[in-house]
């Protein structure tokens, strides 16, 4: 098989998760997180992809596979944030079903659409009012580790924990390849 | 038939399956019709009945899973039809319990009392199944097809209970996972 050439950070995610016990990964697409669906596809054929249609029904999944036995990820755009606040908030923190939340984000540093400013700058003080852990992954060689802590974590104390990525991380071009010959500033035009 | 009935019938049909309940009268209505350690109550998270049953039938494919949703909360998640007809779980069966209104909330009329079709929703995303049943006996026949998934509109009357499942949240968790074999892991 043709394997992909997949950022480090990208790489780093899907290790993270895989090492926290995640066989699921429940997602909202998202251009950045292609990169890791991309990754799991290829690389982990144990982990099964399931595409929701919303935010809020991923976490609703999620919350099922959990008490199947799962250990689910749930992977989505901060904007998504917004629309599964109600599934946290009464489904998955009072039952005490965790699930390994991993957030792309928008409206941070580098941001282009001022749609996505107001939420992206809200994500952190949101997390902290729900009472919803959170880690940001502070550079493509540490993105593994910070969603490993994180996934683990939510696990341990079946509180879901999240692991935000940052756009400054996200942005960053496959080692060794340029397609759009901009140095790694490539605009993610979701 | 009320959805009380309807809901009775749901428990008789259901043998070792798990039921998880929307919230409000599904859930109270499903604690009425006979409390089990496997049912899974909701007190919350409106709409998203049908999506837990969903991942739990998607991580145990040995066993049967049933969802009381209603008319109201099915509308709020309409996208989990086109997830459910996009993965095919054979061991899932959506019941909506459709008596046309927001009763839990008041009575406030849904889009289903004009004329609003569940069925063909389900159809449409590829729920092949998809039933409308207005007697116990039909609802009965359609719970027991074999592969799924289904999806079955029970045209229900509001009734009204009185019981209500325990609160506690976290001991809900706990019991239905260890009714169903699975300690947390």
């Amino acid at each position: 098989m043709n394997l992909t050439h997949a950022p480090e950070w990208a790489f780093g995610v899907c290790a993270g998760a895989y090492a926290a016990g995640c066989r699921d990964v429940v997602y909202v697409p998202d251009n950045p997180l292609s990169h890791v669906l991309r990754t799991f596809e290829e690389r982990y054929s144990e982990v099964r992809l399931i595409l929701a249609t919303r935010e809020e029904e991923a976490f609703g999944i999620a919350a099922g596979l959990y008490l199947g036995g799962g250990k689910p990820a749930v992977m989505l755009q901060s904007s998504g944030l917004g629309n599964s606040l109600n599934a946290i908030t009464s489904l998955m923190l009072p039952y005490r079903i965790p699930a390994l939340i991993v957030v792309s984000m928008r409206g941070d540093e580098g941001e282009w659409n001022a749609a996505q400013m107001p939420m992206g700058r809200a994500v952190g003080a949101i997390l902290d009012a729900i009472g919803i852990p959170h880690v940001t992954a502070e550079s493509a060689e540490t993105a593994g580790d910070a969603v490993q802590r994180a996934g683990t974590r939510a696990f341990e104390t079946r509180v879901s924990c999240a692991c935000l990525l940052p756009k400054r991380v996200t942005s960053e071009s496959p080692k060794g390849s340029d397609p759009l010959g901009v140095g790694g500033v490539r605009r993610e035009r979701t | 038939m009320t959805r009380l009935e309807a809901t009775r019938v749901v428990v008789a049909q259901a043998g070792e399956a798990a039921i998880i309940a929307s919230l409000g009268h599904p859930t109270y209505d499903l604690f009425a019709a006979g409390d089990r350690p496997r049912n899974f109550y909701t007190w919350g998270s409106m709409g998203l009945a049908s999506s837990i049953g969903l991942g739990l039938a998607l991580a145990r494919p040995d066993l049967r899973v049933f969802v009381v949703d209603g008319d109201g909360s099915l509308l709020m998640n309409l996208g989990s039809l086109a997830t459910i007809g996009l993965l095919q779980p054979a061991n899932y069966v959506l019941v909506v319990m459709d008596n046309e209104q927001y009763a839990t909330t008041g009575g406030q009329l849904t889009p289903t009392a004009r004329g609003a079709d569940l069925e063909a929703a389900a159809r449409a995303m590829r729920i092949g199944t998809a039933a409308t049943v207005r007697t116990e006996a039909d609802l009965a026949k359609a719970l027991s097809a074999p592969t799924g998934p289904h999806m079955i509109v029970a045209k229900v009357e509001e009734s009204s209970t009185a019981l209500r499942p325990p609160l506690d949240c976290v001991a809900i968790t706990r019991r239905f996972m260890a009714a169903i074999g699975q300690n947390e892991p």
